[in-house]
């Protein structure tokens, strides 16, 4: 249980919220679960329900609504393409198919060495750069977008892109 | 009159309230726009886009506010550079809506078909394929060919359960959010939410069990699509097919308005069955909704065991006789006992059997009773609600007292009608011994000790007492529900009489939104009061009865009288639609017909006499028919017909002077208009064609001279140790709701709840099986420890099978 | 008028010596028209499963009121056609049907089809009731009679994919 376990960062984020406004912890604490179980499992849904009493439901409706959360195991970095409606015309999803045929996965899978996660995300507000995508890791979220309009992202740029995260062992 | 807009839509006037939607001001002209995403019983979200208008307003100053007029001085309309939504836009003073364009017409074409991107297309298999907006609005909106490729659409598992009653099929969702918001708006069972977003959203239920509502057969009526259906009649039959019946709930004291659609089955040799009961519009009662219990318990009529030939005990077997035979010696018998005779009947029929049965016992000499353990109706007769009340118009100035009463496992309802009479402003005062869901939607709480209740309302008669009992006092309109929890026959009459005395002590009564209403036990409760049958004392049978009559009431079964001591009291005639455990008993059994198979009559809890009609073929024979053969063949002459017995109701009992079955089957045009061609409106609900049925006046508007009734608080009841509260669930397992297979996986087993402190000192875990021992009555059951009861108090809930006490008292429990 | 006349006999001698017309019904039976409307047929899949998905849009185009249809749902272990549902019980009652062949306009997956069978005859009124069983054409050499059991996920969507019709 969160509240075993991490009694402290629950304590301090409700603080941060008046009695009767709990629910707007939903998120921190989403996030504290994240870390603590690796992903938001059903149970981390039930327990920030209860904490701030709202039912398990809206919880996973905000769980799925973000990009942010991640609801079952996957790699150590999250690569997260937008292929939304702007991108998906700029080849977002072209792009997508072909980088998941380098890495050797479909989307939504790992790579075998547990390293990415390849993922169609919604609208990750960059449209002027399409195509784009982020990387999700330990140190945060990194946007890798397109320099301009005649410019456009390509597979080759990605890959360089995320063996530079390999390489530099950066987060993990 | 400054409150009401006038504007102009597709050219034609229409005068409004201010801050009306286009869409209902359209609806008004009978002017449909399409919608998908509103309805008029939720808050609009314009999520679905399919209802956009052109909107012209008029132009004003910005300097000055004033109006812009032109040569003809007329005022300036400039129409908005793009469409917008009818179902968001309130309408204004001058406003020019146009919904009739080639532009509009193009707008909406194409936000169906895009609509339809994913859709599956497989009407034929779908079950509200004849009944769907989606399929409907296609047809005048739709483009003859699919420019999608049915192998590129988007697909997914067809078919996933939410819970045992609804299934979801996430390619005909079309992301409306209706269900979802009449979960969280209407019902405030936040089980339904989104996940993921864009092509991915679909619905989803995280409860325990899935979609954990009991309401939650009413998403599928006002789902615009096939994606909300019922497994209950999952592939039944096609919607054009079935006939319609007008009918009322037989389950609680609201009397919700159904339709049962009826088709003949093969596996039923051929025979009429009941496919399925939708809510008939009643905006007095059930606005256009009806609980789960109500959709899905109706399956007792056409249950394989049901009685249908007369049996007659012969060498202490009871045998199959014809019905001339079993009339024959049952009133040769009754007719003997004379003043010996005790006749006894339950709430669940309807006023006609009822007014029969007390004509045919009395008129024999014997004494005829009610089978209730709740008492009141004696002050609800008195002041009763008022003429014209209706739930849907209390609001700011308003309180609504509910005492002693779990009101969304009683009367589903009334809770949801309380609960958004709440919201839009009515002072909600909640008064019971533990928390109940009404608690959420209360401005006030009283816990009271249980053994407290009667104390409590006449605490609040002490003006400036509570400020709850100030707001009850000062309101200008207020309602009292009083319930029986935890309280036997007296106890529920003098909680009665107290909540009569603050009413006429605030001067509460007599008008409309003023009064008392009972939340019964059996839909009928009210009525077989008014029909003149006192209630039963603590006895079944009263002493020195020689021969019984007993209808559709199962004393043996209730663990009230064991059949032996029944047998000793003499003959024992039992009308009933089950081979029950008190008709094991009887000499003569007798057949009845269920509800839905005649005519009859129900009085709900607010008085309102509401007729049914006959659905399917008829087993058995109707009560109050049985009852007056009887009478025939013991020498009294009454009718055998419904109409003409209500005809008698209406000259013998004064409060339903008037009344004839036509008086009951009118009309009017109730707002908002449903079940209409244009189904996308609000849904599949029917319209109500055959009565609205008829509020009976109370006594104190009938002139009659009201006066508070002589009470004394009684005295706290001394008790140390645990005290056993019975209590009421929605999902139980009575005669009449236990057939119904598919509603068994919500059907709890039998159990007792207990507080987590008083858990540990007894050393008591959640599931632990536990005896109790109370008022004589000793039963093993599972424990739940949740919580939900207060410490000191263990909540045991009736008709799950083991009989429990009749009132709250000390009990013991220990572990196995 | 002797020309005539002998004209007229002339065409009956020429009558004489050719093929009767008329058949030795029913030792003789005629072919008929390509698109003759006759008794009713269920027709299945090459793979025995049914064509008929229960969907009664043929009852619902019957101006005769003829036909009765009851579906219910196929699962993996039981399985009658294609989607998610099947024709329980299939009825037409022949004396009622005036073969006007709407129901097979309006069959969604060309199930139900007006063949050649003209020979319909009851000595009662129950026996003009043909049964699902009377209906349903035999499983074709190399199918499965149904129920077949299917493993699971073969059959996922509601409605059997279908060609366009030719």
């Amino acid at each position: 249980m969160l509240i075993d376990t991490h009694r402290e960062e629950v304590d301090r984020i409700l603080a941060k919220y008046p009695a009767d406004q709990k629910r707007s912890a939903a998120m921190p604490l989403l996030y504290l679960a994240q870390s603590a179980y690796g992903h938001i499992t059903p149970q981390a849904m039930e327990e920030v329900g209860g904490l701030i009493g709202v039912s398990s439901t809206d919880v996973a409706g905000l769980v799925g609504f973000y990009s942010l959360y991640y609801d079952r195991q996957a790699g150590k970095r999250r690569v997260q393409i937008c292929t939304d409606f702007p991108c998906a015309l700029r080849g977002a999803e072209t792009f997508a198919a072909a980088l998941c045929q380098k890495l050797g996965v479909r989307l939504g899978e790992t790579t075998p060495d547990g390293e990415w996660t390849v993922e169609a995300v919604m609208c990750l507000a960059a449209c002027d750069k399409a195509p784009m995508f982020q990387v999700q890791d330990a140190d945060g979220i990194h946007y890798h977008e397109s320099a301009g309009p005649d410019q456009p992202l390509t597979v080759d740029q990605a890959l360089d892109v995320l063996a530079n995260y390999t390489s530099a062992g950066k987060g993990g | 009159m400054a409150d009401n807009v006038t504007l102009t839509i597709d050219g034609a006037r229409v005068t409004v309230p201010k801050g009306t939607l286009i869409v209902d001001a359209a609806k008004r002209l009978g002017n449909d726009i399409p919608v998908f995403c509103y309805h008029p019983k939720l808050q609009p979200v314009g999520m679905c886009r399919m209802c956009l208008v052109e909107v012209g307003r008029v132009q004003r100053d910005r300097a000055s506010g004033q109006v812009i007029v032109d040569e003809n001085g007329q005022p300036r309309v400039v129409m908005a550079p793009k469409l917008e939504t009818a179902c968001t836009t309130p309408v204004e003073e001058g406003m020019v809506v146009i919904g009739a364009s080639g532009r509009v017409k193009e707008a909406r074409d194409d936000i169906l078909e895009f609509l339809l991107t994913s859709h599956p297309l497989d009407c034929p298999v779908c079950d509200k394929g004849g009944e769907c907006p989606l399929q409907n609005l296609t047809i005048a909106h739709g483009p003859g060919q699919s420019r999608f490729i049915f192998e590129e659409k988007f697909r997914l598992a067809k078919q996933l359960p939410l819970g045992e009653l609804i299934y979801l099929d996430r390619e005909r969702c079309i992301q409306c959010a209706r269900c979802i918001r009449f979960q969280n708006d209407i019902v405030d069972d936040r089980v339904l939410s989104f996940y993921e977003r864009g092509r991915h959203l679909e619905i989803i239920t995280c409860s325990e069990p899935g979609f954990d509502s009991k309401f939650s057969g009413n998403t599928t009526d006002i789902c615009p699509v096939g994606a909300l259906t019922t497994t209950d009649f999952r592939f039944e039959a096609r919607p054009w097919e079935m006939n319609m019946a007008a009918s009322i709930c037989p389950h609680c004291p609201v009397g919700c308005n159904l339709t049962l659609n009826t088709r003949r089955e093969a596996r039923s040799g051929g025979q009429m069955v009941i496919k399925r009961v939708m809510p008939r519009q009643n905006e007095q009662v059930n606005e256009i909704w009806v609980c789960d219990k109500g959709r899905f318990g109706h399956h007792y009529a056409s249950s394989s065991d049901r009685l249908t030939r007369p049996l007659v005990r012969r060498d202490g077997k009871l045998l199959e006789a014809a019905w001339e035979e079993a009339l024959e010696l049952a009133a040769g018998q009754l007719k003997a006992a004379g003043a010996g005779l005790a006749g006894l009947a339950g709430g669940r029929l309807s006023n006609e059997d009822l007014y029969n049965f007390r004509q045919v016992v009395t008129g024999l000499g014997g004494s005829a009773a009610l089978n209730t353990r709740m008492g009141g109706a004696e002050q609800t007769q008195q002041v009763g609600v008022g003429l014209g009340t209706n739930f849907a118009e209390m609001g700011p100035g308003t309180a609504i007292l509910v005492v002693a009463s779990d009101l969304e496992e009683e009367a589903p309802i009334w809770w949801l009608r309380v609960k958004q009479a709440a919201e839009r402003g009515a002072t909600l005062i909640v008064a019971n011994g533990r928390p109940t869901k009404t608690d959420r939607a209360a401005r006030y709480v009283i816990r009271y000790a249980y053994g407290q209740e009667v104390a409590t309302v006449l605490g609040m008669l002490v003006t400036g007492s509570s400020e709850a009992a100030e707001a009850l006092a000062r309101a200008e309109n207020s309602v009292i529900l009083f319930g029986r929890e935890g309280l036997d026959f007296a106890g529920s009459t003098a909680l009665a009489q107290a909540c009569a005395n603050l009413l006429i002590a605030t001067n509460h009564y007599g008008r409309p939104n003023n009064g008392l209403v009972g939340v019964w036990p059996d839909a009928n409760t009210q009525g077989a009061w008014d029909m003149g049958l006192p209630a039963r004392g603590q006895a079944v049978l009263p002493v020195g009865a020689t021969a019984s009559w007993i209808v559709a009431a199962d004393p043996v079964g209730d663990g009230e009288i064991s059949a032996e001591a029944l047998r000793a009291a003499g003959f024992v005639v039992v009308q009933e639609l089950f081979l029950t455990p008190t008709a094991q008993a009887a000499d003569v059994v007798l057949p009845a017909a269920s509800w839905v198979e005649r005519e009859g009559t129900f009085t709900n809890g607010e008085r309102r006499v509401q007729r049914f009609y006959p659905a399917i073929t008829m087993k058995g024979r109707p009560d109050f028919q049985i009852a007056a053969e009887i009478g025939a063949r013991a020498g009294l002459s009454v009718s055998s017909h419904a109409a003409q017995i209500m005809l008698a109701i209406a000259e013998n009992v004064p409060a339903y002077a008037g009344l004839t079955y036509q008086k009951l089957t009118e009309v009017v045009k109730q707002w908002p208009e449903v079940g209409g061609r244009d189904l996308y409106y609000g849904g599949a609900s029917y319209t109500n064609r055959q009565g609205l049925g008829v509020q009976v006046p109370s006594a104190a508007e009938r002139g009659a001279d009201i006066t508070a009734g002589k009470l004394a608080a009684p005295p706290p009841p001394a008790r140390n140790g645990l005290t056993l509260v019975p209590v009421t669930v929605l999902y139980d397992r009575s005669t009449t709701f236990v057939r119904s297979q598919v509603m068994h996986p919500y059907v709890p087993r039998p159990y007792v709840e207990l507080n987590t402190a008083d858990a540990a000192r007894l050393d008591i875990q959640d599931g632990d099986t536990v005896t109790v021992e109370a008022a004589g009555v000793r039963v093993t059951l599972t424990a739940r420890v949740d919580g939900r009861a207060p410490e000191g108090v263990a909540l045991m809930p009736a008709d799950l099978g083991p009989a429990v006490p009749a009132v709250a008292g000390p009990a013991t429990i220990q572990k196995g | 008028m002797f020309v005539e006349f002998v004209r007229g006999l002339a065409t009956t001698f020429k009558q004489i010596f050719e093929e009767p017309v008329t058949a030795p019904y029913p030792e003789v039976k005629r072919p008929v028209a390509a698109r003759f409307k006759g008794r009713h047929e269920l027709k299945r899949y090459d793979n025995g499963l049914e064509k008929c998905i229960g969907c009664a849009l043929c009852a619902a185009a019957c101006p005769a009121d003829a036909i009765f249809v009851e579906a219910a749902e196929n699962t993996d272990a039981v399985r009658f056609s294609p989607g998610e549902r099947y024709a329980s019980t299939y009825e037409i009652n022949m004396l009622r049907c005036i073969f006007c062949g709407y129901c097979a306009d309006a069959c969604p997956t060309e199930a139900i089809v007006l063949e050649s069978n003209y020979e319909l005859s009851f000595t009662n009124r129950d026996s003009s009731i043909y049964t699902k069983d009377m209906l349903i054409v035999p499983v074709l050499p190399g199918g499965e009679p149904t129920p077949q059991k299917a493993p699971p996920g073969k059959f996922g969507r509601a409605i059997p994919d279908m060609k366009d019709p030719e």
